[in-house]
Formats: C-alpha cells, structure tokens, sequence
C-alpha cells in the first residue's frame, strides 16, 4: 500500500465514519471476558502452546498469553480461541 | 459440542502431532482448506487436535513437507460406529428389520367399525366397503381417497342417506346415517262404522266413508253412523269408513254403599325385632317370643353393610310390628251416596274411555236397609259410540 494510497484511504475512512479494519486491513478482536477471543483477519500461527499464542497479521503480530490456551476452531483468517486469558499484545 | 452431528457422519479423529514445524503445518493446512478443531499443545511438546476423516487423509502428505509424524488416539462418528456394527451383524439386521415389521403393521389397517346402522345389517355394509377396497388387513396407502370411499358407498348402500368414513390410525370407523321412511299402515278391509250403543249423536266427523246421520239423531246399536259405501247405485266403491261419532248415552246402575265404613288404626304399641344377614340369610338376634297381639303389621327396614360403591353381604335387619285396630266409622247418608257416585263414575269412565263426559246423573230410586244404601242412578254421559262392522262382498249381486 502506497503512501498516497494510504492517506486516501484514511481520508476516506474519516470521511464516511467507516470502520477501520475494514478501510485499513486490520484484525479485529472480540473478547468475552478473560475466557474466550475471537481474532477475525489473521495471518496464519506463528507459535503455539498452552500458554502463548503469537498470530501473523498483515502487518505485524499479536501475541496472546494466557493458560491452557486451546484453539476452539481455526479458518484461514479466523481463529477461536478459549483459556484462561492474560495478556494481549500487538506488536509492529 | 465442539463437533456438529454433520462432522459426527464423517467420522472424528483425534491426532496427536509431533515435529518442529507444527505451527507451519496448521497453515498450511489451513490454506489447503482443511478444518481443524480443538487444538491444544501438551506438556510434551505435541499438538493435539480434531480432524475429520477426509481431511485425515489430506493431511498426509503435509506432514511429510513439514516433518511432522502424527499418531492417531481416538476414533469416533459413523464410519468407525458402523465398522462395530458389522460385526454385531445381527443385531443390526434384526433393528432395521423391527422398524421395518413396525412400519407395515402400522400401515395394515386391523379393525373396521360400523356405527349408526339400525335397519342396513353390518355385513352388508362390510360387503360393500370390500367391494370398494376397504376391508381388514388392507394397506393404507392402497386405500381408496376417503371422500371418494363416502361418495361411492353412499352411492352403493341404496337404505343410507350419508356414509361417513373415518380413518384413525389403524382403525377405520364408517358412520352410517338411514334413510327414514314411514312407517306403512296396515291395509284395511272395506267396512262400516256402526253405534256401539242406544244414543242420541252430538257430534259426528268422517275422514273417510258417508256418514248416514246427523247431530241430535237418535240411533240403536247396530246402526250404521258411517258408510263405506261410495257412489250411486250404478258405481259403487267400497272403503275402510273412518271416523269419529259422539253420543249420549244412558248408563242404569245399581249401586249400593255402606253406612258403616272399617277404618284400620295402629294403637301405638310396637314390638321390635332385630336380625343379623349374612349371604342373604337372616338370623335372629333379639325379639323373641310370641307375637302378643291379635292383629298386626310387620314392616321390614333392611340395611346393607357397604364400602365406597360395593356392597357387602352383611347386614341387619330391624322388625317393627306395629298392633293394628279395626274401627268402625259411621257414614253419613250423604256420604255414602256421593261415595256410590262417584266409584260408579269412575267404573263408567274406564269402561267407555278416558274422553267420556258425565253431562248428568239422575237417583231414581233410593232405600236404606241392614245399614247399607241402595241406589238406582241413570247417567247421562257423552262418549265416543264407534264399532266396526266389516263389509261383506255380495257377489253375483
């Protein structure tokens, strides 16, 4: 994505109130309380064990701690996961 | 709950998946369209997930590109349940076979009711539902439409106005609804209708026939009031004469009523006895001795032993004998002529039917002797006056 294109792209967003990930490609990640995640728009797995998921995103990663982490369902750009939950982090 | 029953067909393998590049090979299989589920990582180092067993097979050759070795722990679903099943052959042959054997039974058709039927007989009406189709242990899917089944025996069963057919389950139940005709009156011979007794007619009506005299006419007994004879002398029909002819007629009775008249009276004094039953027998249980008057009436009160609706068979029984005195009232002579009267009123009026009429009563003759009255009273009384005389044919005539 150029820069131009980027910039039109936000200007865009801003202009029609339209949500970001889907202007800009983003995950977009659900959480319901500290038990279960739902990550729409992932890159595929990086690493995974019980207690660290790392996910591959269009740009970056986002990395998930927690215990007994368990992948529920896993399409090609979503993912399911229950477990105790303690930490999201999106890295650059 | 992880997997849908659509998944359960297919058939559910849990994999236990060894090697370095595990993460790699979730996305590729991912990528490759398979579906996993239920992944987790051990405390070993493996992953363990859900996988159906068509995408088992796909996943074969992606271990080999990534290195991994898999080993399969559980197997569930239909593919595996069925593989146990061949070998309870059977057992499974005999369950297909129950529901099956269940089916067709429940499609025979085992009892057929006929109701409403009073003058039409059952097996005739059975005889005609055969002919239309419709008889036990006939398939229900053979079975003819139903309105067209009521069309056609309707159409069949001359004697019934409506056949209603009614299939509930395995049953069949026809309503039948008659035709009412009239009921046919007797054929009657020709006849006439003559006076019963001496009178004087007060009304005369014919349904049928000529009536012969007029009101206020007065007639013998063996008269003819109503002819069946019709026509002149050269045509001539003969009819059954009907019809409806009052008279007055004078009733002669000789009535005698007494002037003393016996009245029955209890003087208060009782006895009791008491009786146990048992199976319809009755034993005595107290009263005993014998009965210290001359005349007397027993009354009986029996009462049942019972428990709820049922009825035992024990009871007991209370005997009241009440002493009995026979007085003898003076009548006045008046009363005793309107007691006459009226007994003899009430013998006239079950003779000579319910719609006779006393116009009016006349005493002509009265005397008192040996404490009785004698009478000799003339009624007066309006009755109906018809007999029948059949009417002969007079041949060569």
């Amino acid at each position: 994505m150029g820069r131009f294109n980027r910039k039109l792209r936000k200007m865009a967003a801003d202009l029609l109130d339209l949500p970001q990930d889907v202007v800009f490609d983003l995950p977009r990640v659900t959480m319901i309380g500290d038990r279960q995640l739902y990550i729409e728009n992932h890159r595929g797995v990086l690493h995974f064990s019980s207690d660290k998921l790392r996910l591959a995103l269009s740009k970056g990663e986002l990395e998930v701690t927690g215990d007994g982490l368990v992948i529920r369902t896993i399409w090609t750009e979503e993912v399911f996961i229950e477990g105790q939950i303690k930490h999201i982090a999106v890295h650059e | 709950m992880n997997a849908s029953w659509l998944q359960w067909v297919r058939g559910i393998v849990t994999v236990r998946l060894r090697g370095n590049q595990l993460e790699t090979l979730v996305n590729r299989a991912l990528a490759s369209g398979l579906q996993l589920w239920s992944i987790s990582r051990t405390s070993g180092g493996e992953l363990v997930c859900n996988v159906t067993v068509g995408d088992f097979f796909r996943l074969r050759p992606l271990l080999k590109e990534t290195g991994c070795r898999m080993h399969v722990t559980t197997r569930k679903g239909m593919p595996f349940w069925l593989k146990r099943a061949e070998k309870r052959i059977f057992f499974g042959v005999g369950l297909v076979l129950f529901f099956i054997g269940m089916f067709l039974l429940s499609s025979l058709i085992w009892t057929i009711e006929v109701k409403g039927n009073d003058k039409i007989s059952e097996e005739h009406i059975l005889e005609v539902a055969k002919q239309e189709g419709l008889y036990p242990f006939q398939w229900s899917f053979k079975l003819p439409e139903i309105s067209d089944l009521q069309k056609s025996m309707t159409r069949d069963l001359p004697g019934a106005a409506w056949v209603g057919v009614e299939k509930r389950g395995t049953k069949i139940t026809i309503q039948v609804v008659e035709t009412k005709t009239p009921d046919t009156t007797p054929p009657v011979d020709p006849r006439h209708i003559i006076a019963s007794a001496d009178a004087v007619i007060t009304d005369i009506q014919a349904e049928t026939g000529r009536p012969v005299v007029k009101r206020n006419e007065k007639v013998k007994k063996g008269d003819i009031l109503i002819s069946g004879i019709l026509g002149d002398e050269n045509n001539t029909k003969n009819v059954p004469a009907q019809g409806e002819v009052r008279g007055l007629v004078w009733h002669e009775y000789n009535i005698t009523s007494p002037l003393i008249r016996k009245v029955q009276v209890y003087t208060g004094e009782t006895k009791t006895r008491w009786y146990g039953i048992a199976f319809g027998r009755a034993l005595k249980v107290s009263g005993f001795g014998k009965v210290p008057y001359q005349f007397y009436e027993t009354i009986q009160h029996v009462e049942q032993a019972a428990w709820r609706t049922w009825e035992l068979p024990f009871g007991r029984m209370k005997e009241t004998i009440r002493e009995v005195r026979i007085d003898k009232v003076p009548v006045t002579l008046a009363e005793a002529k309107s007691t006459g009267i009226t007994q003899a009123k009430a013998d006239i009026l079950s003779k000579s039917g319910a719609d006779a009429v006393v116009k009016s009563e006349n005493i002509l003759h009265e005397k008192t002797e040996n404490g009785k009255v004698y009478m000799k009273v003339l009624f007066e009384v309006e009755q109906s006056i018809v007999a029948e005389q059949p009417l002969v044919q007079m041949q060569g005539e």
